[in-house]
């Protein structure tokens, strides 16, 4: 029970990790980013290739990695789209989200790399008759250090606020002298720091990165993102938390049901972008107008 | 702010029917088709593939064309499509020994192509009716997820749910068209639906609401409305398309129209001009053509003393590149979203 408990919380943090992720960077300029599967994809890609150098080097080399590739889909393709409408940014990162997974394919091979990152997280702790496995406990404690730090630098420092006031009106913020390009590239490192702490989690989890991994945790991050409500990075953090938790303890308790948890999952979707726009958990004003 | 992808502003001409523009892709379609398949049965086999997937990118022509609306849902009524044809074209005897959780008269019924091919088409077209009717409250963004999200809907149903269907199996024993005449036949239709409908009265009312909705709706048109038509339509090609290639490829599973089918048929539709039935056609020949040269090279080619390899996933890769750069660089297509001209007839 316990144990149920703590895999629906560190699930919920590990979706609210990645629908943050998501979420920063659509809060700053309207893109919904189907390629940030392929960013956490990178960071477990990295951990593996990397790990026989120690696993702090290894960690270091992933989020340098991921951050970097984040920042390369900024300026190689979304900076030349800055007047494109929402929907083409989304058909653009649609098509870098597929180049990436075929890039890592011609590199690294269509199979699965497998590698023990850290062996230990798949341990267990024992309090007296009940167990509990390390690797939930840590996906917990990284997930509110992680978020925590989130919040500190958004709420404490300038460039998170220029980034929440470039996430409520883009264009007044940059007429008050907010540098865009500038808040743009923060988002997409901070979503590419995020993607590898994800990526972290998870191929610890699997023990094993093919070029579709970060495919399946994006679309229900982004259904997380789309609930709690597009351009409210709070919002984000929860929406992911609420799915993540949700498919976790619906896993537990549905038995076979199970399997139609997507469909529940996607109805609700259209039905929260139907009726609020802007969220459940949200109450900001609606962005764009449907 | 115009919307990149689909053009502005039309030549006033456009709007009137033309036979060149109707006649011209067809002639294309016909004569490449005709040709690729007299090169060898897999050129045969590949060309009848592509065709199932030239109607799919016809019916999202259909919609995103006309209306602006982004989808990237329109796969899951294709998938509708293929299951439902096959299912009503496999023997009884194939479907009692395969699946066995099939509902009873999904079992036992059991019919020629072409009256598949109809109630198939019927059956999308009625699904994306009635899914339109919610769906076309939205544009942009939230039109894009939400279809997004029907998509998962319809493959999470489909690849599970046994009684309609093969679940996670793959349908198999699907019979298949016996010449290459009848998939080219299908898409010159398709392609004559798809020209009439977008330059009718209600085809360029919806063009119109793309421009200026607010424009429009003076004029008295419902966008919703207009929408939802177009949807439908749309939704009975895709189902069309998803039959087609059932009948192609004689086996079906729901895996066949998800996000690789969505992409690739999304590509070629950009790739090749939103706006219009020829680029269309000319995004689906292209990306195609592409993909098999490329193919080529993965198999190894051999030019002078050197051999050339190149590694598995360069199709994928070269076909996603082409897409974002068409996007930053020529957001209308490679047709620049217009329909054909013969450069001799043409009056500007």
């Amino acid at each position: 029970m316990i144990q149920t408990i703590l895999d629906a919380l560190s699930y919920g943090g590990l979706y609210g990790l990645a629908a943050l992720g998501i979420g920063l960077v659509f809060g700053v300029m309207r893109l919904v980013n189907f390629a940030h599967g392929e960013l956490i994809a990178i960071g477990a890609y990295l951990l593996i290739v990397t790990i026989d150098l120690g696993l702090p080097i290894s960690i270091g080399i992933a989020v340098t990695g991921t951050a970097i590739l984040a920042l390369l889909m900024e300026f190689s393709v979304f900076k030349r789209l800055r007047l494109a409408e929402p929907s083409v940014l989304l058909i653009a990162s649609f098509g870098v989200s597929v180049f990436l997974q075929r890039l890592y394919e011609v590199i690294f091979g269509a199979l699965p790399l497998s590698g023990q990152i850290a062996p230990w997280m798949t341990g267990v702790i024992e309090f007296g008759d009940t167990t509990i496995t390390r690797g939930s406990v840590v996906t917990i404690g990284l997930a509110l250090v992680l978020l925590g730090g989130m919040w500190f630098f958004i709420e404490k420092t300038t460039l998170g606020l220029q980034i929440r006031a470039a996430s409520s009106d883009f264009h007044t913020a940059r007429l008050l002298g907010v540098r865009s390009n500038r808040v743009i590239g923060a988002a997409f490192v901070f979503s590419g720091v995020l993607a590898a702490a994800v990526a972290f989690v998870l191929v610890t989890q699997r023990g094993s990165v093919d070029p579709l991994f970060g495919v399946n945790i994006t679309i229900l991050a982004l259904v997380g993102t789309v609930i709690g409500g597009l351009g409210s990075l709070q919002g984000a953090a929860l929406g992911g938390f609420a799915v993540g938790t949700t498919i976790s303890l619906l896993n537990s308790f549905l038995g076979n049901y199970r399997i139609y948890t997507y469909t529940w999952l996607f109805i609700l979707v259209i039905i929260v972008l139907l009726v609020r726009p802007g969220g459940l958990i949200s109450n900001k004003a609606v962005k764009e107008r449907v | 702010m115009s919307n990149d992808l689909l053009p502005s502003s039309q030549l006033p001409g456009v709007t009137r029917f033309q036979w060149q523009q109707l006649l011209g892709p067809i002639f294309v379609v016909v004569i490449v088709a005709y040709a690729a398949s007299s090169v060898s049965a897999s050129f045969a086999f590949l060309t009848e593939g592509t065709l199932a997937l030239l109607v799919m990118v016809l019916a999202l022509q259909v919609l995103i064309g006309n209306s602006g609306v982004l989808s990237f849902g329109q796969a899951a009524f294709a998938m509708v499509g293929g299951f439902a044809s096959g299912l009503l074209t496999v023997p009884v005897r194939i479907k009692e020994n395969v699946l066995d959780e099939l509902w009873e008269p999904l079992k036992m019924v059991n019919m020629g192509i072409y009256p598949s091919l109809v109630i198939a088409v019927a059956i999308g077209a009625f699904l994306a009716f009635i899914t339109g009717l919610f769906l076309m409250r939205l544009s942009g963004l939230a039109a894009g997820i939400a279809t997004f999200a029907l998509l998962m809907v319809a493959d999470n149903v489909l690849f599970n749910w046994r009684l309609i269907g093969p679940g996670p199996q793959v349908m198999p024993q699907v019979p298949k068209f016996d010449f290459i005449d009848e998939s080219i036949a299908i898409a010159v239709l398709t392609m004559f639906v798809v020209y009439l409908i977008g330059i009718s009265r209600r085809g360029r009312l919806l063009r119109a609401t793309r421009e200026d909705a607010l424009a429009a709706r003076a004029l008295g048109a419902s966008i919703w409305r207009l929408r939802v038509l177009f949807f439908t339509v749309s939704g009975g090609i895709a189902a069309l398309s998803g039959a087609m290639y059932a009948h192609h490829a004689g086996a079906v599973s729901a895996r066949d129209f998800y996000l690789g089918f969505t992409f690739t048929t999304l590509a070629m539709l950009v790739i090749g001009g939103a706006s219009s039935v020829w680029g269309a056609v000319v995004g689906t020949i292209l990306v195609t053509a592409i993909g098999q040269v490329l193919l080529v090279f993965e198999g190894g080619v051999t030019l002078g003393s050197i051999e050339f390899t190149l590694p598995n996933g360069v199709r994928g890769l070269v076909i996603a590149a082409a897409l974002v750069v068409i996007l930053i660089w020529r957001p209308r297509g490679v047709t620049g979203g217009k329909e054909f001209r013969l450069p001799f007839l043409s009056r500007t």
